[in-house]
C-alpha cells in the first residue's frame, strides 16, 4: 500500500473511532474552563425554612425533630452537631444546616447537572482505573490524528502551500502566549 | 472490526461497574495508618503533630463544590473538624459524599497567616467558596478560608488518601 493511502486510512478509521469521545471532551473542556463562573457538574439550590425554636436534645433527636417539622420521612445518613449554634442533617443529596436554637434551616439540594456530570466525569478522569488506560489510548489516537492529518492533502492546499502557514500559525499562538505570559 | 468493537464495549462495561451501596471507596493512596488521631487532640496540641503523617476519622461535613479538592472531616462527638486538602485532579472527593463516614490521612500542616490575611478572613466568605486553593491569598481566600484561625495559624491535612464508606 502506498504510504499516503495508509495515512488516509489510519486517519479515517481513528477519526471515526474517537469522534464521539472528542465531542465529549470538547464539551467538558469548555465547561470546566469556566469553573470559576459556574459549577459544571452539580446544580445546588438553597432554600431557607423556619421550623421554630428547637428543644435542647442530643443530635439524633434534634435531627429527627427537624425532619418531622419539615415533613421529611427520609432516614438521615448522619446528624452532626457542628457547634452549640449549628446542627447539620445529611440526607441523600440534601443537607440541612440548622441554626440552634432558633430553628432557621438552610436546605441545600444537590443534583447532578444532566449530561455535564457524565462528560466531566470522563474528561477529568474521576473514575481512574480503566479510564486512565483508555484516555491514554485516546491521547495516542489524537497524536496519530494530528500527525497523519498534516500529510493527507498534497499540492497548494497541503503542507507545501497554505497548510504550512496554518500549521505554523497554530504552533505560534501557544508559543507567543508562553513567551509573553510565562517566560518574559 | 466488529469483534474489536464488541470487546471494547465489554471491557468498558466491566471497568465501569458501579460501587454498591454500603461498600467503601478508596481515594488516592487510601489509608495506611492503623491508628487515627482524635481531631480535638490534633487541634488542641497542633505542635505535636505538625509535619507528621496523621489519620483522622469522622463524618464528611463539607466538600469542595466545584473541584472536589478538599473535604472537611468532623468528629461527630466533639464537633471539631479538620480540612483535608488534596492536589487538584489527583484526588476528587464527590460532593455527594457529604454525611458519609470517612477516614483520611496525610501530612498535618500549619499555615501562618499575615495580619492582612487574618483581617481579610473576617469578611465572611461563603462557606466553601473560594477556599479551595492550597495557599492563603491576599484577599483572605484559599487554604480553607472558612476554617478558624488559631493564633495566626490555620491547620489542615495535606491528604494523600482517604476511604469513604457508603
Amino acid at each position: 500500500m502506498h504510504w499516503r493511502k495508509l495515512i488516509i486510512a489510519t486517519h479515517r478509521d481513528i477519526g471515526y473511532f474517537f469522534a464521539g469521545l472528542t465531542v465529549i471532551y470538547a464539551i467538558s473542556g469548555v465547561a470546566v474552563n469556566h469553573i470559576d463562573d459556574w459549577n459544571p457538574s452539580y446544580v445546588i439550590r438553597h432554600d431557607v425554612v423556619e421550623v421554630g425554636v428547637l428543644p435542647f436534645a442530643e443530635p439524633p433527636e434534634l435531627g429527627a425533630e427537624v425532619l418531622r417539622r419539615m415533613g421529611i420521612t427520609e432516614e438521615p445518613r448522619s446528624v452532626v452537631r457542628m457547634s452549640q449554634q449549628q446542627l447539620k442533617v445529611f440526607l441523600e443529596r440534601r443537607t440541612l444546616t440548622v441554626e440552634l436554637p432558633g430553628g432557621r434551616v438552610v436546605d441545600e439540594h444537590v443534583r447532578r447537572r444532566y449530561a455535564f456530570f457524565e462528560v466531566n466525569y470522563l474528561h477529568l478522569n474521576h473514575g481512574k482505573g480503566f479510564w486512565t488506560w483508555f484516555a491514554d489510548v485516546y491521547a495516542v489516537g489524537l497524536l496519530i490524528l494530528a500527525c497523519t492529518g498534516i500529510f493527507i492533502i498534497t499540492g497548494k492546499k497541503g503542507l507545501g502551500g497554505r497548510g504550512r502557514w496554518f500549521l505554523l500559525a497554530g504552533l505560534a499562538i501557544p508559543l507567543i502566549y508562553l513567551v509573553i505570559v510565562v517566560w518574559l | 472490526m466488529k469483534r474489536f468493537l464488541i470487546l471494547s464495549c465489554v471491557l468498558f462495561a466491566m471497568a465501569a461497574t458501579p460501587v454498591a451501596a454500603g461498600e467503601t471507596t478508596s481515594y488516592g493512596g487510601g489509608v495506611t495508618l492503623d491508628q487515627a488521631v482524635e481531631i480535638d487532640t490534633l487541634l488542641s496540641n497542633p505542635n505535636d503533630y505538625v509535619g507528621r503523617k496523621v489519620r483522622v476519622d469522622g463524618v464528611i461535613t463539607g466538600v469542595c463544590k466545584k473541584r472536589g479538592c478538599w473535604m472537611q472531616i468532623t468528629d461527630p462527638e466533639s464537633g471539631d473538624g479538620v480540612r483535608i486538602k488534596v492536589e487538584d485532579g489527583v484526588i476528587v472527593f464527590p460532593y455527594t459524599s457529604m454525611g458519609h463516614e470517612a477516614q483520611a490521612e496525610g501530612i498535618f500542616e500549619a499555615i501562618k497567616l499575615s495580619p492582612e490575611q487574618i483581617e481579610a478572613r473576617k469578611h465572611n466568605h461563603e462557606p466553601g467558596e473560594a477556599c479551595d486553593k492550597a495557599e492563603p491569598m491576599k484577599d483572605g481566600s484559599g487554604a480553607g478560608c472558612d476554617a478558624p484561625v488559631v493564633d495566626e495559624y490555620v491547620y489542615l491535612v495535606r491528604g494523600t488518601g482517604a476511604v469513604i464508606k457508603g
